[in-house]
């Protein structure tokens, strides 16, 4: 469904990531791991839009929307949740969540399914949104994506700044997600949690892949054990 | 006491209405358009022009505010887009620098062509008693057509779609281009908005006495001395500071003397600076 080709990006005219090409089949949670400052982020800024890529291709569905601008690319079904989540700060839960389906009115199942999804925020709904803890604010992060029904949710470390319990809640919670049919696409530093919810997954290194395969491939492979899971 | 108390909310709610379609354009894009008050002035100019022709006043104030909506829209599709490709300080730099020029230009050319120009509606009838204090008719009419506005935005931003969409790029412009909105379509409905806000103050303004052609940066004095204090991009923050200053004002002109009035005002824009940045009602 998603094919990204070649893809460049990057700050300034200096490329971050290079040459980078993904794929992604509808109903898949592929993740892409990698540490601190490999080019995941500039990777999904590219892919939505925030960032226009220098080279290569963003193919969805057959459509291609490279240097669409990002309200575009959302609109056509890529959902973005970036690690900072850009939350509506002064606006309430619920008005977050409502503005998810812009342009249209949100709907009622969908709702209904975030609110199943994550019950905590149904108990908050009419709290200001810039008052929620970072646990909080990374579910309405996802439900107002969700909110959109979009064909692809890509999320940029969504265990940034949670606790251990909750960091794992929330991959469970990603777990229901993909049962319920929804096509990932995971950044993640915690490689283990990553690839335990993934079916396949690439290694960013440097702004290249520098490997890709099943996750029981990756988890087995001595470089990534070595590297990424602190295994000697 | 009452009466200048009174007189005091009158000027408010007319600060009100003049500093909201400045907020409005501040808080989306960290642009202040310094050729606000010029606009007001075009519009006025307009008016003033189709009813020497003849026109019935509602005809032509129409015609002024359609006109004032346009400016806006073309200001924001020429020098507004350099603005906008800027980000942070450099935006703000840049946005300072071409409205000044864009207020030069358009103050320039109406005081060259109508250096006599100036728009006074006036409103006939009895004044109209409230709570015992005689008040002129236009400054009655000025203030109702003030509050019609803010309710009307106050519904548009707080239950419409759109209305909503705005508040998210004030808000986080990134998160609003996440879920699907375009900040600079946003910004180009809001430019024409504030445009058309400058020109009902035009219709406001010159109810209770003539608005003359070299009034526009004085206008836009107010108007930023609204913003500030209000809050960037607050509907309710910009009609709150209005009517605190303005009851400020007009105590300060009945007890003190007007001389002393604009330094008050400005007094108040700088003490809200230091004490509460982000103003009344501000984020």
């Amino acid at each position: 469904m998603l094919e990204v080709a070649g893809l460049a990006a990057g700050y300034l005219g200096e490329p971050v990531i290079e040459g980078v090409d993904i794929e992604i089949r509808t109903g898949e949670a592929v993740a892409i791991v990698g540490s601190n400052g490999a080019g995941k982020s500039t990777l999904f800024r590219a892919i939505a839009g925030l960032l226009p890529p220098m080279q290569g291709r963003v193919v969805l569905d057959g459509k291609d929307l490279t240097r669409r601008p990002a309200h575009r690319i959302a609109r056509a079904g890529i959902a973005y949740v970036p690690a900072e989540r850009h939350l509506f700060p002064a606006m309430t839960l619920k008005t977050n969540l409502v503005l998810g389906a812009y342009p249209k009115r949100p709907d009622r199942a969908t709702l209904e399914l975030v609110y199943a999804l994550f019950p905590r925020l149904q108990e908050r709904q009419r709290q200001q949104a810039g008052t929620l803890s970072g646990g909080e604010q990374q579910m309405l992060a996802v439900g107002r994506a969700l909110m959109a029904r979009p064909r692809l949710l890509m999320l940029d470390e969504p265990t940034t700044g949670l606790a251990p319990i909750v960091a794992q809640a929330a991959f469970e919670a990603l777990e229901g997600l993909k049962k319920e049919g929804m096509t990932l696409l995971i950044a993640e530093q915690q490689v283990p949690l990553a690839l335990s919810v993934a079916d396949r997954g690439y290694v960013l290194e440097n702004g290249r892949i520098r490997l890709s395969g099943t996750s029981v491939e990756l988890d087995r492979n001595p470089e990534v054990r070595r590297a990424y899971l602190g295994v000697a | 006491m009452r009466a200048v108390i009174l007189d005091g909310i009158v000027l408010g709610l007319a600060f009100g209405l003049l500093g909201v379609g400045m907020t409005l354009v501040y808080g989306l894009g960290g642009v202040i358009n310094l050729a606000y008050g010029q606009i007001v002035v075009l519009a006025a100019i307009v008016i003033s022009l189709r009813m020497e022709d003849g026109w019935a006043t509602v005809q032509a104030a129409l015609v002024g505010v359609l006109a004032a909506a346009g400016v806006a829209v073309l200001l924001d599709q020429t020098l507004m887009r350099a603005v906008y490709r800027q980000h942070g300080e450099e935006r703000t730099l840049m946005g300072l620098l071409l409205t000044l020029g864009a207020a030069f230009v358009i103050g320039g050319l109406l005081t060259w062509r109508y250096p006599a120009g100036a728009l006074y509606i006036n409103v006939t009838g009895e004044p109209v008693s409230i709570l015992g204090v005689p008040m002129a008719v236009g400054s009655v009419w000025a203030s109702v057509i003030a509050l019609a506005v803010a309710a009307v935005l106050l519904l548009f931003f707080g239950g419409t779609t759109f209305g909503r969409g705005v508040r998210s790029v004030i808000q986080d412009e990134t998160g609003a281009r996440l879920v699907g909105i375009s900040p600079s379509f946003v910004r180009t409905v809001i430019f024409a908005l504030s445009g058309a806000l400058a020109g009902i103050v035009a219709i406001t303004q010159s109810m209770s006495g003539p608005l003359t052609v070299n009034a526009g940066f004085e206008l836009t004095t107010f108007a930023l001395i609204v913003t500030v204090v209000g809050g960037l991009g607050s509907v309710a923050g910009a009609f709150l500071a209005g009517v605190l200053l303005g009851v400020v004002n007009s105590l300060s002109a009945h007890y003190i003397g007007q001389y002393i009035t604009t330094i008050i005002l400005l007094g108040a824009a700088a003490l809200t600076i230091l004490i509460r940045p982000r103003g009344l009602l501000g984020r």
